[in-house]
């Protein structure tokens, strides 16, 4: 009997109860596309943030200070080199996944068409790589210099090109010695000699403008220095740092091994760093703080912004739902005082109540939930160009929120429906 | 007069004696007017507000001088081309090759606050330098000449003679013709800051102006300037376009890595907040409106009635819509408030400053709400008035 009322109700007052479940579905589609946004939000924006270039810069221990103190002319005499033969070692740290790019460079002097001695860099432009867990990466500098100009000319692609003889040169320099696209520059380095051919000129707004920027073997011809990089930048997806991470960063040894198990187990800037440092031969791995607590500041405020945002949106679904339940449920007022006028009990009059509105409410909250992802999947396509990923955790979260809201919506419904007087409500008072 | 006085008593009566659900219809307009003035308000903060944040990527415009170096007259002028209320930092460098021990080292001076906030991310384990007398060591210089905060050493520098300039010729030969005639300017200064910053600042040691002008014995004199502008980066490029052409001496630059990375950054998360506002308020003002149609649907009955006394649809309309557009207003008024104070609460919690308010999003609020809950009562009315009375009132 119970059953059949229920599907009685449902088959005549479909159209009301459509309404309702539609209401619900988008209350739930509403937290739900939300909640998605919110939890993603991070990764997204720290995506974004890789903007800015290298998090990380790894040097050789010990010699970086002299190399760069007093190295002013170039002239690299300090012999302390990373081994490019370990660069892929990076890859295989405990936070490989984290890791999204990485350059080596190696610098040297060499004189540009017989004349002035000028800076040339070798890297890797956009160099492809096998990795041992399968994986492949396309790394370098067209990535991690996204906010180099290119004048003329097209960036240096490693993939493509077969010539490896080929060159990018700053715009000041260019400006200076009248290169242009398409002409040949001669290097001759302290050990070796090189033409190459102009490939592109780049504006990078700083003193890159007055280099040349080479295949990484080509710097190395020049230098004779086979196999050796000066230094890695290394961008990588980190945590922003707490009071742990900076105290690890201080000293890892002041940790106790629980401490230091949560700290080399979480994202932060200087956990991937000690990593670094333990894979690359005699290296030192330090965050660039410019890059890395600034991204921390950006992250934790765009989080912020997004949950007060999504806690607003949250209450405003609940609110809705449970204002529709509620004029829904008083609706029916004079249905109601009929039933208890034949000698309906209460409870069963509640039960009665209640198991409608909560199986419209599964249906339009699971409705509701679908839709809700495909919202998400908008706002991530639209604003990220990436899908939205979604975590387990917003299921629960969104049926139990529409499972709370649609009963406390129904309470102060009931509670008038029980306090009706069946002849009063028949009369129509 | 006496009809509308009649109409206006008939809605007004009609809403408080249904007040229950009233106050249901008019909790639902006032949350989707919270929540649009609310985002909206948000919308239109989140690139100042966010932009404020970015400065902590440092510096995003240079100075640097048209010959050798620039003094602080020409800072001034450069620096008044860009309104006060845009300048975060603005820190003049002044770099010198000095000697610590006898090996020589990079030092820079420049005024410290300014530095600061030019440089957010500058971390320094000790203090700033805040005397003169006191020095800033990079980490690298520091784990060189293994100092600590605390420790003394005398920094030297050798004046560099310039014979041209010299009155007498003869002196100025003879003072470079045995090297123990030039004295070195010295000063014993103490070490209260290391600064950590993972660049190339690691390897420079900082001192005050005034310690720098003492050991050169040369003032008013810098290499490079470096400023954080909140400003977009076609503002940004207006006023180093600006200040290259009206300021002799000094040729503005753009840190192209900060400004480009900024706006690519920025715009998408402005995107984002315009995206989520779109689809949140989208999705609120149909609940808004469905909860409405609710609230009116349940008096077809009530529409019946009146239509068999021989009210005119014209005038049931009429009367309906006055009710739902009173609420409009009045859950719009409410919402617009409500809303400004939850955009404060956010601006406080998240940013930690205050919004201005838009005094043009309470009529737009109101508007919005008014529209919404007269097209959401239109339909239920329609439908009733459309069918027969006798069917509304058998309940068919």
């Amino acid at each position: 009997m119970f059953l059949r009322m229920i599907l009685r109700a449902f088959l005549r007052q479909w159209k009301k109860m459509a309404m309702i479940a539609f209401t619900i579905a988008l209350g739930s589609s509403l937290a739900t596309a939300m909640l998605c946004v919110m939890m993603d939000v991070g990764d997204k924006v720290n995506q974004e943030l890789k903007t800015y270039g290298a998090n990380i810069k790894v040097v050789p221990k010990d010699a970086s200070i002299i190399n760069e103190l007093y190295d002013t002319d170039g002239e690299n005499m300090s012999g302390a080199y990373l081994r490019e033969d370990e660069l892929g070692k990076i890859k295989t740290i405990f936070w490989a996944f984290n890791i999204v790019d990485y350059a080596p460079f190696i610098s040297t002097n060499a004189s540009l068409n017989g004349g002035d001695e000028v800076t040339v860099t070798g890297t890797w432009f956009n160099h492809h790589m096998e990795l041992p867990t399968g994986e492949t990466l396309d790394a370098g500098v067209v990535s991690m210099r996204s906010w180099w100009e290119i004048i003329a000319g097209d960036w240096i692609d490693e993939q493509n090109g077969d010539d490896r003889d080929v060159a990018m040169v700053g715009k000041a320099l260019a400006e200076a010695n009248g290169i242009k696209v398409g002409d040949t520059i001669d290097l001759k380095g302290s050990s070796g000699e090189k033409s190459l051919l102009v490939s592109a000129i780049f504006d990078a707004g700083g003193d890159e403008d007055d280099q040349v920027y080479v295949y990484l073997d080509t710097a190395q011809v020049l230098a004779a220095l086979d196999g050796k990089v000066d230094s890695i930048e290394v961008s990588a997806l980190t945590t922003p740092d707490n009071e742990l991470a900076e105290k690890a960063a201080a000293d890892p040894s002041s940790l106790s091994i629980a401490q230091k198990e949560t700290w080399l187990c979480t994202a932060y800037v200087s956990a991937i760093c000690y990593q670094i440092q333990e894979v690359i031969t005699d290296s030192v791995a330090s965050a660039v703080r410019q890059v890395a607590d600034s991204e921390g500041e950006i992250l934790n405020k765009t989080q912020l912004l997004m949950m007060l945002i999504t806690v607003l949106s949250l209450v405003g679904a609940a609110l809705g739902i449970c204002n529709l339940v509620t004029a829904s449920v008083m609706e029916r007022a004079q249905e109601i005082g009929l039933m208890k006028a034949i000698g309906a009990q209460n409870p069963s009059i509640t039960g009665l109540v209640l198991t409608e509105i909560l199986l419209t409410a599964i249906i339009g909250g699971i409705a509701g939930f679908f839709a809700g992802i495909g919202f998400a999947q908008i706002i991530g396509h639209s604003v990220f160009a990436s899908a939205i990923s979604v975590r387990p955790m917003v299921i629960p979260i969104v049926a139990v929120l529409v499972f709370i809201v649609t009963l406390i919506g129904c309470i102060p419904a009931i509670k008038m429906l029980l306090g009706l007087r069946p002849t009063e409500v028949l009369h129509g008072r | 007069m006496k009809k509308r006085k009649m109409y206006m008593r008939m809605i007004t009566a009609s809403l408080l004696r249904r007040r229950s659900r009233m106050i249901v219809a008019l909790l639902a307009i006032a949350i989707g007017a919270t929540i649009l003035s609310g985002l909206v308000t948000i919308y239109y903060d989140v690139p100042r507000q966010m932009g404020a944040q970015f400065r902590s990527y440092g510096a995003n415009m240079l100075f640097t001088a048209v010959n050798d170096t620039f003094s602080q007259e020409d800072v001034d002028n450069a620096v008044a081309v860009i309104p006060e209320s845009q300048r975060v930092g603005v820190a003049p460098y002044r770099y010198e090759t000095v000697r610590m021990n006898d090996r020589p080292v990079l030092a820079a001076a420049t005024d410290m606050e300014g530095a600061k906030s030019a440089s957010p991310f500058w971390r320094v384990n000790g203090d700033w330098p805040s005397a003169d007398g006191q020095l800033m060591i990079g980490k690298s210089v520091a784990s060189l000449y293994k100092l600590n905060p605390g420790d003394k050493i005398e920094v030297t520098y050798t004046p560099v003679i310039e014979t041209e300039n010299s009155s007498s010729d003869e002196e100025a030969l003879e003072e470079n013709a045995d090297e123990e005639f030039i004295l070195d300017n010295y000063i014993d200064f103490e070490v209260v800051g290391i600064l950590d910053t993972g660049g190339n600042e690691e390897e420079y040691i900082y001192m005050t102006l005034n310690d720098m002008e003492k050991l050169t014995g040369k003032a008013n004199y810098y290499n490079v300037c470096e400023l954080s502008v909140s400003a977009t980066a076609d503002e940004l490029s207006v006023y180093a376009d600006k200040i290259s052409e009206g300021v002799e001496g000094i040729n503005a630059r753009l840190v192209k890595r900060v400004t480009q990375s900024e706006t690519t950054v920025l715009s998408k998360l402005q995107s984002l907040v315009l995206l989520v506002t779109v689809v949140v308020l989208a999705l609120t003002m149909i609940c808004v409106a469905t909860t409405m149609t609710a609230v009116v649907a349940e008096r077809r009955k009530e529409i019946g009635l009146r239509k068999a006394l021989g009210a005119s649809d014209k005038s049931i309309i009429g009367e309906f819509m006055g009710e739902g557009l009173l609420l409009g207003f009045a859950g719009g008024f409410l919402g617009a408030f409500l809303g400004f104070l939850f955009a404060q609460g956010v601006s406080v919690s998240v940013f930690n400053s205050s919004i201005s308010f838009r005094p043009l999003l309470l009529p737009v609020t109101i508007i919005v709400s008014v529209v919404v809950t007269g097209v959401a009562c239109l339909i239920p009315i329609r439908s009733a008035t459309d069918v027969d009375p006798a069917l509304v009132l058998k309940g068919e």
